[in-house]
């Protein structure tokens, strides 16, 4: 088993998790009276937590970025660069000054995280940076970076697509500049803004140094992760929680009752349970043909005044709010109608294989040498980048079917992620990655119901059933009990579960 | 033995080798690391290097000249992404001895899916065609025969021995690359132990690893000790997974091929289809009502369509076999040696009863298990000298899913490779006998907009379940004008209209040259002597 770290993301190239506090560079700076750039470097140690151990936080790391200042003291940065934080740190470009900061929002999904530093005067004298809505294909934008000495470093690149693609969190797609950049590496070159006539249009996603392709968060994607920041309790980007596929294929179109041959529309595949189209009476086989009063086409794009034509989910991610009410007109058996779908966002605990958790520590139960996790996509991107190949293919089966095999979504997947070799768990050392179905003869949908069973041995066995080979494992739940703190002290676990 | 719990690869001996001058297009590299090659012969991909001749040359054994015959085939292995097609080339080299009753002994792997055998022999300049006579796949053997009425005259049998001692020196004789003539080489004994067996790779016998050097070519060559025969060159590892590791077919595999086959019949190995987990911890143990004496294994599951349905159970203890105890790790005594319990059920035969002592639900039962081969592992193995079934309907191309298949397409598709995977261990053969996978689509206007149903797994038709390729054919034939064929998951229906693709299937066929729209023959269980080298 190979175990990678979890700091490489694909593309991002221009990641740089140098040492803090680094030399700079020795010639002088012959700019003492520069402009005072909208520009701050952003200084941040973290930890990941370790799912292997899920006890403990893996090694530190530091990473180097910049971070675009904006009214009322803010700094906006992605979320990438503050996950898993232990401490961020401002430093003025010009002068070195230093302040430590706090994250105020952060939106994984979304990949945007504000920042606000402790001392309030620190951002005095910054003219923050008004955030450009209007990009569009042919535009020319700038990235800005710093050179050591703290001056300008400006690289202008052409806006060669506006579309919608997966962000680094892959939960939806949102709106995506591409921008076609001869971006150069300096040190803090994470999180580069991207600039249109002095005004904020975009922050760098992810960079390939071959092809010179640069994919920017767009400014209508910032501005409304901004306005969703201003509102007592941060929402998240909604959705309506339906798939769907395009309608170019005649017999399908026939087939949903659909005559028009140059009519638009999606048909829905499905629809998942408690989510908003589903709270809506969308139903699949349905031909979803206007969204927000916006006609879909048969690949399901809209024509955006700016972009012209862009998958109509954008119509929710980038224009909706959670609680706005979106009409949705569908033919079902050639029938028009319309569907009031009520935006939400999708929560990651409404998941049974959450795609995502971070800065949170994850869940776990030790039991007599066996730990106990719950199936996530975190858990399996420990694998690495390749995580999807690379690890077990069961769980990978599990994760990426979850909507499918699990319908209710009202549960989790308790895996027996490994065993620690301990006198209770002779001959059971090399079992791992097995779902657990019950524990005591009682049915297992959560580390929750695992601890509450485990307290009720039978006749003195604590008997754990799975789905795989070997279906079944005993243990001496008085050993068990007696053998716990040596379990502890030998393998170094601060505490044998944790469950909050 | 079938691959239990875990699947561990391991390496085979033999090389294909193709003929230097032939343009046969190369293979692409399927297989994973860390898997043994089959060892017939291959071109040597660099320049060889010198080695210094030896002050002794080792002398070969004499009656081994006289036995040891060159093995060149030619076979037309199946194209599974041009099903209807003859297959691709090849040519490969291996070698063949001559046993009793005028049988020429090789591996399954050097003449599977021959279409014309020759055979040389030292010292004559003839090359003499050979047919097959009996193959076995699920053990690597085969046996050829020629038809030349003076082939045998001078040719020596050569006798089998028994399974070498640890650390006794062996020598290997076959053609490997480096040249045209004979060559041995010589080792020893390493170990003693149960393989994967390549060819097949879904089987698991004895084998025996000996450090003499084998390669591509020395397949089918014996291995000798004291002038008997003490194994068959099989398979080894390539030199970038590990070095001077080769294994040879130990006699007890090669005696049980012939006592099957000597009812003009090989009927293959049988299996006990239970998976099992070893019983070494105390806590279990005494949950189970078991002593404190290291004996039992605990069955995990029982595949329902193997001959230990409805007579074993998941949870039972397996305590004796045949009356030889197993011990907790899973070993029994046989004739003083310690082997895996299963080694008992690989030395019986199809219809042979296998007794076992049983722990149920801690009371002793004695159960009788009438042995015969499940059928669901070999899709999960690769088959020889069977044409590959498919279906061609409107340019969509439905395959059931087996490792062949799974191998052309290198899909990395997570639901096929599931239905894969655990196609014989989550019984998924009991709700789909064939996995149908919309494999791949011919382009034509009618199915211009399918794409994105490629990789499918077929549920339905129409409303009725699909369970077999048959039962596709039929579907299909029987429709009515519209066709809505449903995929496993949540994907969108998949609808034809019937009137379209009758007018294009012509065209398609034409277009693709395409010789015949579907194959639904079953595949033969294994070539007997009536069929020699044709299907």
């Amino acid at each position: 088993m190979t175990r990678h770290s979890l700091i490489a993301f694909g593309l991002i190239l221009f990641t740089v998790s140098g040492a803090l506090g680094k030399k700079e560079s020795a010639v002088p700076s012959a700019l003492n009276k520069q402009k005072q750039l909208a520009l701050v470097r952003v200084n941040v140690t973290g930890q990941s937590y370790d799912y292997f151990r899920p006890w403990q936080k893996k090694a530190p790391f530091s990473k180097r970025a910049l971070g675009a200042v904006l009214s009322k003291g803010r700094v906006l940065v992605t979320a990438d660069l503050v996950t898993n934080q232990n401490y961020v740190e401002l430093e003025r470009a010009e002068s070195g000054e230093k302040t430590a900061a706090t994250v105020e929002v952060i939106d994984y999904e979304a990949n945007l995280a504000l920042l606000q530093p402790v001392e309030k005067s620190f951002l005095d004298g910054i003219t923050p940076l008004e955030i450009a809505l209007d990009t569009v294909v042919g535009d020319r934008l700038a990235a800005w970076q710093l050179e050591p000495t703290g001056a300008l470093l400006a690289t202008e690149g052409l806006v060669t697509t506006v579309q919608m693609m997966p962000y680094p969190i892959d939960v939806g797609e949102f709106l995506t500049y591409r921008i076609s950049i001869p971006m150069q590496y300096r040190e803090n070159s994470y999180t580069v803004p991207l600039v249109k006539k002095n005004k904020l249009a975009g922050l760098l996603l992810r960079y390939d140094s071959r092809s010179q392709l640069l994919d920017a968060i767009p400014a209508p994607v910032i501005t409304h992760f901004l306005k969703d920041a201003e509102s007592q309790n941060y929402r998240g980007f909604p959705s309506a929680g339906f798939s769907f596929f395009p309608t170019r294929d005649p017999a399908l179109r026939e087939f949903a009752g659909e005559k028009g041959k140059n009519a638009g529309g999606v048909y829905v595949t499905n629809v998942e349970p408690g989510t908003p189209a589903m709270k809506a009476g969308l139903q699949v086989g349905d031909m979803v043909t206007e969204v927000a009063n916006n006609e879909i086409d048969q690949n399901g794009n809209y024509v955006d005044p700016l972009y012209g034509k862009i998958e109509f989910t954008n119509l929710l991610s980038a224009h909706g709010y959670a609680g706005d009410v979106v009409p949705f007109r569908v033919e079902r058996n050639g029938k028009p109608m319309q569907l009031n779908v009520t935006l939400e966002h999708r929560d990651t605990k409404d998941y049974v294989s959450p795609p995502y958790n971070l800065d949170q520590p994850p869940r776990y139960y030790v039991l007599g040498g066996l730990i106990f996790q719950e199936l996530s996509r975190q858990y399996l991107k420990e694998w690495g980048p390749n995580w999807q190949r690379e690890a077990p293919q069961r769980l990978v089966y599990l994760d990426h079917f979850q909507s499918e095999l699990f319908p209710d979504r009202n549960r989790r997947v308790v895996i027996l992620s490994q065993v620690l070799p301990a006198n209770s768990t002779i001959g059971y050392d090399e079992l791992a990655y097995l779902t657990v179905t019950k524990v005591n003869g009682k049915e297992i949908k959560s580390l929750d119901d695992l601890a509450e069973a485990v307290k009720h041995p039978i006749e003195g066995f604590i008997k754990v059933e799975t789905e795989e080979d070997p279906k079944q494992i005993e243990l001496d739940a008085a050993q068990v009990a007696a053998e716990a703190q040596d379990l502890q002290d030998n393998y170094g676990i601060s505490a044998l579960h944790r469950l909050n | 033995m079938k691959r239990l719990l875990v699947f561990t690869y391991a390496t085979l001996l033999l090389g294909p080798v193709l003929d230097a001058q032939q343009s046969t297009p190369a293979r692409p590299p399927m297989e994973p690391q860390g898997r043994p090659d089959p060892w017939r012969s291959s071109p040597p991909a660099q320049e060889a290097i010198p080695i210094p001749v030896p002050m002794a040359p080792p002398k070969p054994n004499g009656p081994v000249q006289k036995s040891l015959v060159r093995v060149t085939a030619t076979s037309l292995d199946p194209d599974y992404k041009a099903p209807w097609n003859a297959g691709t080339l090849e040519r490969g080299v291996g070698a063949g001895f001559v046993i009793s009753g005028n049988r020429i002994m090789t591996n399954a792997h050097v003449v599977a899916n021959s279409r014309y055998l020759t055979v040389e022999r030292d010292g004559d300049p003839n090359k003499y065609p050979a047919k097959v006579q009996f193959i076995a796949n699920d053990c690597d053997l085969a046996l050829i025969t020629v038809s030349a009425p003076d082939f045998f005259k001078n040719m020596l049998s050569l006798q089998l021995g028994g399974i070498p001692a640890l650390e006794s020196t062996v020598s290997a004789y076959g053609y490997p690359i480096g040249g045209e003539r004979m060559s041995v080489t010589t080792g020893i004994v390493s170990r003693v132990d149960f393989q994967l067996y390549t060819h097949s790779s879904v089987d698991q016998h004895l084998a025996i690893q000996i450090s003499a050097q084998i390669n591509p070519g020395n397949s089918g060559g014996p291995v000798m000790q004291d002038g008997k025969v003490v194994g068959v060159a099989f398979q080894g590892y390539s030199g970038d997974v590990a070095q001077g590791v080769a294994y040879m077919i130990p006699t007890p595999v090669i005696k049980r091929f012939l006592q099957d086959i000597s009812n003009g019949h090989y009927d293959e190995y049988p299996d006990l289809a239970i998976t099992y987990a070893k019983l070494q911890n105390p806590a279990q143990r005494r949950f189970l009502g078991l002593k404190d004496d290291d004996r039992g294994v605990l069955v995990s599951s029982v595949v329902a369509a193997g001959p230990s349905d409805g007579i074993l159970y998941p949870g039972d203890v397996l305590l004796a076999i045949d009356g030889h105890p197993i011990a907790s790790d899973a070993n029994v005594e046989l004739e003083g040696e310690r082997a895996q319990f299963e080694e008992v059920v690989e030395r019986k035969f199809k219809g042979d009863s296998v007794k076992m002592d049983v722990l149920r639900n801690k009371r002793p039962v004695t159960v009788e298990i009438k042995l015969y081969k499940p059928w669901p592992y070999s899709v999960q193995g690769h088959s020889y000298d069977v044409r590959p079934r498919y279906v061609l309907y409107g340019g969509l191309l439905f395959q059931p899913l087996n490792l062949d298949m799974l191998e052309a397409y290198r899909t990395a598709d997570l639901r096929v490779r599931h239905f894969f995977e655990y196609f014989v261990l989550d019984q998924l053969y009991l709700q789909h006998p064939d996995v149908i996978v919309l494999a791949n689509i011919l382009p034509d206007p009618i199915n211009t907009y399918l794409a994105p149903y490629r990789g499918g797994i077929v549920d339905e038709v129409n409303g009725k379940k699909i369970r077999t390729l048959d039962e596709l054919a039929n579907a299909l034939t029987e429709s009515p004008e519209q066709l809505i064929i449903r995929m496993i998951g949540d994907g969108p229906p998949l609808v034809l209209n019937r009137s379209q693709i009758e007018a294009a299937r012509e065209r398609i066929k034409t277009r693709y040259n395409v010789l015949k729209e579907q194959n639904l023959e079953e595949q033969p269980a294994s070539k007997g002597p009536e069929q020699g080298n044709k299907i």
